[in-house]
């Protein structure tokens, strides 16, 4: 790391990048207002700034301070404790994907042998990797790669791909699937000595001692954010709803890629507020809300704006995903007396991580607290661990609770496997046999 | 000495008493079963079709999980007493709780979490606790096994993969005279039979078998298995021969050259799994592997490399295009070909692996 390099971030940082977000906001056209939505969230300016100021600064993070590419489900508790920039590929290949870039990114992996049946994350990321292409500017190289196979095993074969690319350590967190309860202390215990050994790990790259108390602080951080993360969630269940979780899907990015940061607290605590107000107020996302949805898997982040319409003119407004949730379950399992043994448990045990009766009991859960009436569950070809079961999901959720859903087959990212008036025709009829049950499902018609 | 067939076997092996479990891929420690008289019965390939897991599984899931679910809904594991899944890959997991959470199998499911990505002593110390959690579970569906008898299984293990070391050595030095096809039903008779059998029989077939091999091009093959069903007999035509494999149901799946020393019985199965060959369902680094196919193209002075790149198969399909530039880097030729399960080889498929062979040096 050098000085001067330090220098210039810290100026970027505290100087030319607020200068020139103040500029491009003071230029910004607000849209007319849409009919078919409430008034816009006057939050989401901020997280435009928040997360172009976060891609705008990593461009200058290199040689300033250590970078680290992590995933989504990593503890990344431990590497703020040593000052690392961090980077989440999932969260730039999404944002290729909204910006229907993924085909032409994933195009340059493709054509290094990596096969279109592969995730459209990782092909978005190594397409990247290799040519540079990104909607960003630029992405910092990593220095350093945290992984955590706690979302699927995919990660592992993907940020090992990335280790030999980038000829740099992949420091690995091996997260065992939990299958029922019986097996979990030892699961745990595991990846605590894991997350142990990691710090040693971390001391040798970072050359610097642990700070025990900085990590603290950042674990309350963590904690604090997902717990107002948990409580912008909660604003949902409020009828009508105050956002969708198509706008939650947007607002999730700073509780991935910030969290532990006081900029993700305060944004949160911003938008929580917000929310609220709108909740107290009655001001619905959706003018009109009749059908309240649960939906499974992760966005469609091309399809985002478009679905986001269709549900809309059908009064349909989905109001809890598993996806958003992810973030939120299980932060109350930070314990700060016993920091490691609970960062074991966070991450150890989201709910990727555990069977699908797990995940039966949790859909459940969710459609009964947010009161739904049906359930879209997409089934993402990229993502196996999370689409696999949907199907017997599909009728279980019609037993109990005894709500109707309907399965949408597409992508994240790969816009190549998505048909957008299959979809449409597909949804439609959904909302037509909702229209069949009544507001608030009285019968059990014409499931899709 | 034809092998018997997988079903007829199990119902054999009910008809003498002992339990069955069908298992589902990769690895396994199968020492802790023999111990408990239970044999394993692998399915890796079974010829159930597609079409019964068509309602519960995505058309991008692999042929080994569609087949796996297909024969399990087609009451194709019926004679099996309980159902072991090991976890191997994202598909495979999550088949391991849809059957038995979902799809209402009432046997007993055990399930299996290899360390993944590590092999140092943690990995190793939740390894051992893994195979007592196991050996638990087992208690319940089999009954705690007799004095001395995990002993005997390790050593069993043992002779089996002495048994296949000897067979892998005759074949690339080029001392054995079998076919592609008969060389792999013996070593895939592995999957099933109860271990003392499968080593009289290993052994049986590299005694009658030895002498020089039929000269041809030797080249080792990669990938999940030697499908397609038709793949096998096409290679003797074609006057291929298989010299090594680097297949996870085959070659990745016993411990090459000499064991680890051998101590309690639960550390000694520990520390052998942890000594199989690199495998992309294990999270093994790259290099390893590649270091592993170089290996093995040099002891059995193959001409190239083959990969035979399983549909939707994620952890190999991740590895093979670093691994095929790295064995191209090393002046080892290769070649990559997209394959599905059963059939004959697609005239496509085919015509690529011609012209691989003209290619040749």
């Amino acid at each position: 790391m050098s000085a001067l390099a330090r220098l210039r971030y810290r100026l970027v940082k505290d100087a030319l990048l607020p200068a020139a977000l103040a500029l491009k906001r003071g230029g910004k056209k607000s849209r007319p207002p849409d009919p078919l939505f409430g008034p816009p969230l006057k939050s989401t300016s901020d997280l435009r700034r928040i997360m172009a100021r976060h891609y705008a600064l990593a461009s200058h993070a290199k040689g300033a301070m250590p970078v680290a590419w992590v995933t989504s489900g990593a503890p990344v508790e431990l590497l703020r404790a040593f000052g690392f920039y961090t980077v989440y590929p999932e969260n730039h290949s999404a944002l290729c994907g909204a910006r229907k870039l993924g085909p032409e990114i994933s195009a340059e992996a493709e054509a290094r042998g990596y096969s279109q049946d592969l995730c459209s994350y990782a092909r978005v990321d190594l397409g990247h990797a290799f040519s540079g292409k990104t909607p960003v500017g630029s992405l910092p190289a990593p220095d350093l790669l945290f992984c955590a196979n706690n979302i699927c095993q995919t990660v592992l074969y993907w940020f090992k791909a990335l280790s030999r690319e980038y000829g740099i350590p992949l420091v690995l967190l091996d997260t065992p699937y939990l299958h029922g309860g019986r097996d979990e202390a030892s699961a745990f215990a595991y990846v605590e000595d894991q997350l142990r050994r990691a710090v040693t790990d971390l001391e040798r790259f970072a050359r610097k001692d642990f700070d025990e108390a900085r990590f603290l602080q950042v674990l309350e951080s963590s904690r604090r954010a997902a717990r107002l993360w948990g409580g912008v969630l909660e604003t949902l269940r409020r009828r009508p709803a105050p956002m969708t979780i198509f706008d939650a899907f947007v607002h999730l990015m700073p509780i991935v890629s910030l969290r532990g940061l006081p900029v993700c607290e305060r944004y949160y605590e911003g938008l929580l507020a917000e929310l609220r107000d709108r909740a107290e107020r009655g001001v619905a996302a959706v003018p009109g809300e009749r059908h309240r949805l649960l939906w499974d898997n992760i966005a469609i982040w091309f399809a985002l704006g478009p679905l986001a319409r269709l549900f809309a003119e059908h009064g349909a407004v989905p109001v809890v995903a598993t996806y958003t949730h992810a973030w939120a379950e299980t932060a109350h399992q930070m314990d700060l007396q016993n920091p490691f043994a609970a960062l074991a448990r966070t991450y150890g045990g989201i709910f990727l991580n555990r069977d699908l009766a797990h995940r039966r009991a949790f859909l459940e859960a969710l459609s009964r607290e947010y009161a739904v009436d049906g359930a879209v569950l997409h089934s993402a070809r990229s993502c196996k661990p999370y689409s696999i079961g949907q199907y017997d999901l599909k009728q279980s959720l019609r037993e109990t609770p005894g709500i109707p859903s309907v399965v949408l087959e597409a992508d994240m990212t790969d816009h190549r496997v998505w048909s957008e008036a299959q979809a449409r025709t597909r949804l439609e009829a959904f909302f037509e046999a909702l229209e069949g049950r009544g507001i608030g499902g009285s019968s059990d018609q014409g499931s899709a | 000495m034809t092998p018997p067939s997988r079903r007829a076997y199990a119902l054999e092996q009910k008809a003498r008493g002992r339990k069955v479990a069908a298992v589902f891929p990769a690895r396994y420690p199968a020492e802790l079963l023999w111990a408990r008289d239970v044999c394993p019965v692998e399915v890796w390939d079974p010829p159930a079709g597609t079409q019964a897991a068509q309602a519960h599984l995505q058309a991008n899931v692999c042929s080994v999980v569609h087949r796996a679910l297909s024969l399990w809904l087609s009451g194709g594991t019926g004679a099996a007493d309980f159902l072991l899944f090991s976890h191997a890959c994202d598909s495979l997991q999550n088949l391991s709780t849809l059957v038995p959470d979902l799809l209402g199998e009432g046997r007993p499911c055990l399930f299996f979490y290899p360390p993944k990505g590590r092999r140092d002593d943690l990995a190793e110390g939740y390894l051992e606790r893994q195979l007592e959690a196991l050996s638990e579970r087992l208690d319940e569906a089999a009954g705690r096994p007799r004095e001395g008898a995990l002993e005997r299984a390790v050593a069993w293990g043992e002779a089996r993969t002495r048994a296949l070391n000897d067979l892998y050595d005759a074949r690339a030095g080029g001392r054995l005279a079998a076919s592609n096809g008969e060389f792999y039903a013996a070593v895939r008779a592995c999957e099933y039979l109860w271990p003392e059998e499968a080593v009289l029989r290993l052994d049986a077939f590299r005694t009658e078998r030895s002498g020089p091999s039929a000269s041809g091009i030797p080249l080792v093959f990669s990938g999940v298995l030697p499908q397609p069903a038709g793949l096998l007999p096409r290679l003797d035509d074609l006057g291929v021969r298989i010299a090594e494999d680097d297949f996870i149901a085959c070659g990745r799946r016993f411990v090459r050259g000499s064991l680890p020393h051998s101590g309690e019985p639960l550390p000694t199965v520990a520390r052998r799994f942890l000594a199989l060959p690199p495998c992309s369902t294990a999270g093994s680094p790259v290099p390893d592997r590649l270091d592993f196919l170089t290996r093995l193209a040099g002891r059995s002075s193959a001409r190239g490399v083959v990969f035979l790149a399983l549909k939707f198969c994620e952890p190999e399909l991740f590895d093979v295009p670093t691994l095929a530039e790295g064995l191209r880097s090393r002046g080892i030729p290769c070649l990559v070909l997209e394959v599905e399960m059963g059939g004959d080889v697609p005239a496509q498929t085919l015509t690529r692996l011609e012209a691989f062979l003209e290619s040749l040096p």
